[in-house]
């Protein structure tokens, strides 16, 4: 960082980036500091009484145990899955690459409340798919799935996306001459992979690692449509049944909880942070051109053993969810006969508070990926030239938000916003406090990216726009906009894809009138109209396919970086 | 972006330019909410409703959120349980309202002061899938040892009706507490509703449950594979009653709905979905014994409200629930 910019910065710039610090500030860390005063004070005075009373009631050890048991094996699967593709896709020569990512991109964008009704409706007696081939169990064998194993299969499955993207972004860094340079040593197949690439990649590893058993911590769709039946509750379902069951009366209690679940998610990210501080790894060479190491004979089997899995995790659940849609009653087989669109349309046309969903998830999305470009993209910029000490502390938490699961964000949201000070107005049961959790939970989503690529811009540029005397509008419109537009873009789309099909922050936030597609969805499960909700929930996947489809056909008009799946 | 300022925009509107709009919240399953609604706007044109749907001690939870953030949202309930509502009604939540159509129904029905009406009648009975080879006749047929592992049933935690069944079963008696105990030794699966009930029983997964009638007759006559019985000992049930809040907005259009659920077109609506209605001189759904024929169990409400808290507590030590 040149003089220059130490003492040249203009004081609107100063101004501005206060301004937007303390906007930013109150958006994404007051809920989880008020959320912490709940947690240990009694009637304003400071006292740990409750948090002891909580911690040793039973259930909430169980819980604690649980999701522990659920998020850590969960991750296993998803390291194993996960991990087996990247490796596969970023280092063989497998052909038909785009179309596998993409293809293992699709169950991160759907619920899970989605794949875990899915799941559902192709095992267990009930199964339409297994009745209509005959091959459906006896009646009173239990649905396998309802279990810790189901829990944690569905998880893994759910969350492989992850450890997926981080590795291969890994492996996409590793320069392709280490590799030949221990090839042309003689290193042969695996042992190049276990001696020179397994190393390379232990960091990132690590890191997908950690992200994965965060995330999996804070899932509430799987464990809720898996687990509330057969009463195996994790810590956010015990959070839900709790406020779902008494109200806000247990929101002291159930904060404890909250801050509980937070205190394993933040263990679980300052775990990454370290295996990330250790990536001290030089690498020299062009990463340009991909690694792309001869699989030989086995390339078909592999091939098919790839697509195979795609399909089973993918393709099979959805037919089991388009079976049970179509049918007129649970338990009926699907028939030529049989066939109806009933469901479809009552689901679609007839019920208002789909509409009202589809119009909540949309706005509530499109908003918070909108607002949150405009708040980050100047943030960013005036964050990377003016490191005041304020910036450089909120840098260093705002990842908090989205770290903790979307239970204690929502908790924390409602202590928040439930009285507004200084007025008797409140938030709590408008469309606005689902507004605001998503900005709070998806900052770090849009702002990260748009930081890295700021990272990488020539301060030279915007020197000289300010040297010839563009004003500071001037120079955010002209020079910085456009350079990192690419990423927030790309922060946009993965903001609105996420957002669209978010439920754990609306399931405790929803009310009359501001229902999102996620929190139907399950209602409409849980009042045992199974069929209605499959239905609604085939809509969607829909969607999201045709939105992710649209996306990645227009990826060649956009430039680099804007489709995330593809950077 | 637009699309949500357009419709927060509307919602604004809606609720300042709109005055004939009622906020109903219901545990009715969705399709027949809203054709309840469809139907109560055919016959007041120009009166609006929006309507949410869910579990009665979920909705109630989310009301008293509601009332405790100074905005609650509904002016009128129409819920599971006339013990929900008496509780409610004594602590001044309710509005009295003498609907003058309350003349056509048993004065056990509603409340002398006009706090609630009773919709319509939905009772609790077996349901099994028929699959199974013998068909249960009693409640007691649930808790033998042959049947271990294989009843589900609705959770009083969760289920207003279910709540009322517990009260009644347990007030019973020839069954008491005593049959619940055989059920937990049974193994008897006791969460959710009685939706994921009717699941698990349509699905074969648990092959026998407790369910309220109109789920397993009218997904039968879908094609379910289920039947429904009226097991000798008789039925537990609810009334659905209807009621409107002391806090609502729109009160004279509030008394429409609850005069038009009422009256005999409001009562042939609910045959016609399939449930008994609570008027005198209607017949019953298709699928239904005569209503003569149905041996109702007895029940107090008033009783079943004192001992609410102590029953939850005592089936969640029993079933080990949440």
């Amino acid at each position: 960082m040149g003089a220059t910019l130490k003492t040249g910065g203009s004081r609107a710039e100063s101004r501005l980036l206060s301004a937007i610090l303390v906007v930013a500030i109150c958006l994404t860390l007051a809920p989880v500091v008020r959320l912490f005063v709940e947690g240990i004070t009694d009637k304003g005075a400071p006292s740990l009484a409750l948090m002891q009373e909580v911690l040793a009631q039973p259930s909430t050890l169980s819980a604690l145990k649980h999701s522990l048991v659920t998020a850590g094996f969960g991750t296993v699967v998803s390291l194993v899955l996960g991990a087996a593709f990247a490796f596969l896709v970023a280092l063989t020569d497998l052909r038909a690459k785009a179309a596998l990512v993409f293809c293992l991109m699709i169950p991160m964008m759907i619920p899970p409340q989605i794949t875990a009704l899915s799941w559902t409706q192709i095992m267990g007696p009930s199964s339409v798919l297994l009745k209509t081939l005959g091959l459906a169990p006896p009646l009173g064998s239990p649905q396998p799935l309802y279990s810790p194993e189901g829990i944690i299969l569905l998880l893994g499955i759910q969350h492989m996306s992850i450890i997926f993207l981080t590795l291969r972004a890994g492996l996409r860094s590793i320069p392709q001459d280490v590799v030949e340079a221990a090839r042309i040593s003689g290193a042969r197949g695996l042992r190049t992979w276990w001696q020179v690439v397994l190393p390379l990649t232990l960091p990132s590893l690590a890191a997908g690692t950690a992200i994965t058993f965060v995330t999996a911590l804070g899932n509430f769709g799987i464990p809720a449509m898996l687990g509330i039946p057969v009463g195996y509750a994790t810590l956010p379902t015990l959070v839900y049944q709790k406020l779902a069951g008494m109200g806000t009366t247990v929101l002291a209690e159930v904060s404890v909880l909250a801050m509980l679940i937070g205190a394993v998610a933040v263990a679980g990210i300052l775990l990454q942070r370290f295996f990330q501080g250790r990536q001290k790894l030089h690498l020299v060479g062009s990463t340009a051109r991909p690694l792309a190491l001869p699989l030989g004979a086995a390339r078909l089997p592999v091939e098919i053993a790839l697509w195979g899995v795609v399909c089973a995790i993918l393709v099979l659940p959805m037919f089991g969810l388009l079976a049970t849609s179509l049918v007129p009653a649970y338990g009926v087989p699907l028939r030529l006969d049989t066939v109806t669109f009933e469901l479809w349309h009552e689901v679609l046309f007839r019920q208002p508070v789909t509409a009202r969903a589809f119009v909540n998830s949309f706005g509530l999305a499109a908003g918070a990926a909108l607002a949150l470009m405009v708040i980050c993209l100047p943030l960013a910029w005036l964050m990377e030239r003016r490191k005041t000490r304020l910036a450089r502390l909120f840098d260093s938490l705002l990842d908090l938000p989205y770290a903790l699961p979307g239970v204690v964000l929502s908790i924390a949201m409602i202590l928040l916003l439930i009285k507004l000070p200084f007025t008797d107005a409140t938030l709590y049961g408008t469309i606005w406090i689902i507004f605001l959790a998503y900005i709070a939970r998806f900052f770090a989503v849009m702002f990260r990216p748009i930081q890295a690529s700021l990272k990488q811009l020539d301060p030279a540029m915007d020197e000289a726009a300010q040297s010839v005397g563009a004003s500071l509008y001037r120079r955010l419109r002209d020079v910085i906009l456009p350079l990192s537009a690419p990423a927030a873009a790309a922060g946009a789309i993965l903001v609105f894809l996420t957002a669209f099909n978010e439920l754990t922050v609306s399931a405790l936030l929803w009310s009359s009138g501001t229902e999102t597609l996620g929190v139907v969805i399950f209602n409409l499960d849980d009042s045992g109209e199974t069929g209605m909700a499959s239905a609604l929930a085939m809509t969607i996947v829909f969607v999201v396919m045709a939105l992710m489809a649209l996306i990645q056909l227009m990826s060649r008009r956009f430039p680099k970086g804007v489709v995330p799946w593809q950077t | 972006m637009k699309s949500f300022l357009t419709s927060s925009l509307f919602a604004l509107l809606a609720s300042t330019a709109m005055a004939d709009k009622i906020t109903l919240y219901t545990s009715q399953p969705n399709a027949d909410a809203q054709r309840t609604v469809d139907a109560f706007i055919a016959a007041n044109p120009g009166t609006e409703v929006d309507w949410v749907r869910d579990g009665t001690t979920k909705l109630m939870a989310r009301l008293r959120a509601e009332i405790e953030a100074g905005n609650p949202q509904p002016d009128v309930l129409l819920i599971a349980d006339t013990v929900t509502l008496e509780g409610m009604a004594q602590e001044g939540l309710l509005t009295a309202y003498q609907s003058p159509e309350a003349a056509n129904y048993d004065a056990a029905l509603y409340s002398p002061e006009g706090f609630y009406h009773s919709t319509k009648l939905i009772t609790t009975g077996i349901v099994y899938n028929t699959g199974v080879e013998a068909a249960p006749t009693s409640w007691n047929a649930l808790a033998d040892a042959s049947l271990k592992g294989q009843v589900a049933m609705p959770s009083p935690l969760y289920s207003g009706a279910a709540l009322i069944h517990l009260a009644t079963l347990t007030g019973d008696e020839s069954l008491g507490w005593d049959y619940y105990e055989g059920l937990a030794a049974n193994e008897a699966r006791a969460q959710g509703g009685n939706g994921g009930t009717f699941k698990a029983v349509a699905s074969g997964e648990k092959p026998y449950g407790m369910v309220v009638d109109f789920l397993a007759i009218r997904n039968k006559a879908e094609g379910s594979p289920v039947d429904f019985v009226f097991p000798e000992e008789g039925v537990s049930y609810v009334t659905e009653p209807v009621a409107i809040m002391s806090s609502a907005k729109n009160v004279e259009s509030a008394q429409k709905f609850v005069d038009f659920l009422l009256s005999d077109a409001g009562q042939e609506l609910v045959l016609d979905m399939g449930y008994i209605p609570a008027r005198d001189g209607m017949g019953v759904p298709e699928g239904f014994p005569a209503r003569d024929d149905i041996k109702l169990m007895a029940f107090d409400p008033a009783e079943a409200l004192k001992n609410a808290e102590a029953n939850k507590a005592k089936f969640s030590e029993l079933f080990g629930a949440e």
